[in-house]
């Protein structure tokens, strides 16, 4: 082996190690994706949309796209590496199902069980998922799998896309999930315009009656029933339905507070922390700044829109049924997607705007946990289809 | 405990055993070949007869100790042996034991052959050396270099019993390949996502049939909890009722309990507190709640204090 001389030796470890660095490795890929990165991380800090989830995911996006040689156990596709291992709680599944635990302990389900017609609303804001798979598949040219994980954007719950493209379509979960959690922050933009489109003045102004009071036995019977009802129909949603059923039972049965608190509080931070940040991760450059990443964008967009369109229809539809003192305010439709509480805040809002007296919240958060719940019933059934 | 009590965990220890033995259960025996001339060669290269089994479950399985054999009348033939890290099958994995009868080359290698030109028989046996697991009679027509599988990966009769049209002879041919250690049926996309492909392009009928689960799931629900609340408002009146010291049938006393929703009994609350308590100016009066701290020698100043020395005279 030859000897190199100091200065060729300082040279050339100067050289390696520049070659090392992420000056020498960045390309116009990882900018546009670091400024992405940026931008999720100012949507958050200074308009607050959806901070919880904008900033791992953000600060995420930041880490994965930070330019590195391969094979020294960095990345987050390298086996081996701390962000793998991180990553592999969203590539198998795991971490939604917590999150799932989580929502359960800390969702009140009164308003549902005091009106179970709401539930209705919130199956029906469902179409939102199903009307882009028919355009994802038609238009597209997606194939029915990676369709059917793209549409799950329309149930606007981010743990259930990611726990459905990970087993439906894995290589697009990191555009799923972050199309998903950036439409679920740009509700407050996306929903009014339509709400306002689709309804007029008069039944903006509808008030509906107040919820009756729910007894401590029918919040105690709603997660087993719910369970056994959904479960049995949609085994493959289990996972999900499973633990936020159980986390309910866990805040209804007024015996195990110490663990309903863990599950909504300590737990669900942690959870939410690595599945931010591990999403934001994997959106790499090389893997993210696709076609199909714009297509999913797209795709996203136009489910949201569908699925609110869907919820608050219904309503209107729903109301030529009922009596004229119990009919529903269309405004409640579009918390049928199930972006709690975010969607149930602006059915209140709208409402709000056009009388100051009219509180739309209880009512709204009915349709908005039985989107949960559908929107976990419609993943289950696509993976038992397509899975 | 009382006898309920013990009934119920014995009740559900049967359950457990139940289960455990479903998991070994699922053992298959899943393609054999009886003549090997010019297939599958051994790991010492040598052509010899093999049985390929396959864990259908969708568990890892240990399955040293169990039994494979050739003999009905002696089912503790061939032991498969301990301490080896293979025979843990993982889930819907196959693994191949040759028929040589040369036990001595290794944990694959089985005490016994198998004949040409005859119906052999092979079984597996439980740990116990007494429970049927899987067995299959592989008929004498079987012609050289050609196998007897199962025609879907571990799907049999089941219950240890052999029926033989769950099982073909294989060729080797296009359609019929042989397939020591893997899959029997070749997987290379997704069948359920082809078969949508083909049958509804457009996803009307997924769509369809989607919509209308997810509304009959919720609906059911729906329906459950409408019942529910009857059943609740219905006892909540009879409570009422019993409050009152009247008949629960009298509907003087029940009209009204329907009202009772969370505002009713704030606007009730709240006329009780200004009858009881009624001001409407604040005291002004700033009270300094004593924050209640939770001991702990984690942090407590006598451990995390050093004592000062002591001077003693």
């Amino acid at each position: 082996m030859e000897l190199l001389s100091l200065s060729d030796f300082l040279q050339n470890s100067m050289l390696q190690f520049w070659h090392f660095t992420g000056f020498y490795n960045v390309t116009i890929p990882h900018i546009v994706m670091l400024l992405v990165g940026m931008l999720f991380i100012y949507l958050a800090v200074k308009k607050d949309f959806e901070p919880m989830l904008l900033v791992p995911i953000g600060f995420g996006i930041l880490i994965g796209n930070i330019p590195f040689q391969p094979g020294n156990e960095i990345g987050i596709y390298e086996q081996g590496s701390v962000l793998n291992v991180l990553y592999t709680g969203v590539r198998e599944g795991w971490y939604p199902p917590l999150i799932f635990l989580g929502i359960g302990a800390m969702t009140d389900f009164a308003a549902l069980i005091a009106n179970p017609k709401l539930m209705l609303v919130g199956a029906a804001a469902q179409f939102g998922i199903f009307g882009t798979y028919i355009v994802a598949v038609t238009c597209l040219g997606f194939a029915p799998d990676q369709a059917g994980a793209i549409a799950i954007i329309g149930g606007a719950d981010g743990p259930t896309a990611i726990f459905l493209s990970s087993k439906l379509a894995p290589n697009l979960l990191g555009a799923i999930a972050v199309s998903a959690y950036s439409y679920m922050a740009l509700v407050p933009i996306i929903q009014p315009p339509i709400m306002k489109v689709l309804t007029t003045k008069n039944e903006r102004l509808i008030k509906m009656k107040p919820a009756r009071a729910v007894s401590q036995n029918e919040k105690i019977l709603f997660p087993i029933v719910g369970l056994l009802l959904t479960c049995f129909f949609v085994p493959s949603g289990l996972p999900l339905l499973g633990m936020l059923f159980f986390g309910n039972l866990l805040r209804e049965s007024g015996v195990t507070k110490r663990l309903a608190h863990t599950a909504s509080n300590a737990m669900t931070d942690i959870v939410t922390i690595l599945l931010g940040m591990s999403v934001g991760a994997s959106t790499q450059a090389s893997e993210f700044l696709t076609a199909n990443t714009l297509k999913i964008f797209a795709l996203g967009f136009f489910a949201f829109a569908v699925a609110t369109f869907s919820g608050v229809l219904f309503v209107k539809i729903f109301n030529v049924f009922l009596k004229k003192d119990s009919k529903l305010n269309p405004l409640i439709g579009n918390a049928g997607v199930s972006a709690v509480p975010m969607s149930a805040r602006i059915s209140n809002d709208v409402g709000l705007k056009y009388d100051p007296s009219n509180y739309l919240l209880m009512h709204a958060m009915g349709p908005n946990v039985a989107g949960v719940i559908g929107s976990a019933v419609a993943a289950g059934v696509l993976l038992g289809f397509l899975g | 405990m009382n006898k309920k009590g013990i009934a119920i965990l014995l009740f559900s220890l049967f359950f457990a055993f139940t289960a455990f033995a479903q998991g070994r259960r699922a053992l298959r025996i899943n393609e054999v070949m009886v003549k090997n001339d010019s297939n599958y060669i051994d790991d010492y290269g040598q052509r010899t007869a093999w049985i390929e089994l396959y864990n259908s479950s969708y568990g890892a399985m240990e399955i040293s100790t169990m039994y494979l054999t050739n003999d009905p009348k002696d089912p503790t033939k061939y032991p498969i042996p301990r301490g080896d890290v293979l025979t843990e099958m993982q889930p819907r994995q196959h693994l191949v034991f040759f028929a040589d009868n040369d036990p001595n080359k290794g944990t694959f290698h089985l005490s016994f052959t198998l004949t040409p030109g005859k119906d052999n028989w092979i079984g597996i046996y439980d740990t116990d050396g007494k429970t049927l697991i899987d067995q299959v009679t592989v008929p004498a027509n079987l012609k050289p270099n050609c196998t007897y599988a199962l025609n879907q990966d571990g799907e049999s009769a089941g219950d240890a019993k052999f029926d033989p049209s769950f099982w073909g002879i294989r060729d080797g041919s296009a359609s019929k390949y042989i397939t020591p250690g893997s899959n029997n049926v070749i997987v290379d996309k997704n069948a359920k996502a082809a078969n949508f492909s083909k049958n509804d392009p457009a996803g009307i009928i997924m769509t369809l049939i989607a919509m209308t689960i997810v509304f009959i799931a919720l609906i059911l629900l729906s329906v459950c909890f409408i019942l529910f609340g009857k059943i609740s408002t219905q006892s909540a009146k009879k409570r009422k009722a019993e409050a009152h010291g009247a008949d629960s049938t009298s509907r003087e006393v029940v009209a009204g309990v329907e009202s009772d929703s969370g505002e009713a009994i704030a606007a009730i609350c709240f006329a009780l507190y200004q009858h009881l308590n009624a001001h409407d100016q604040e005291e002004n009066v700033l009270t300094i709640n004593k924050v209640r701290r939770i001991y702990s020698p984690w942090s407590s100043k006598i451990y995390s204090l050093r004592q000062m020395p002591e001077r003693k005279f």
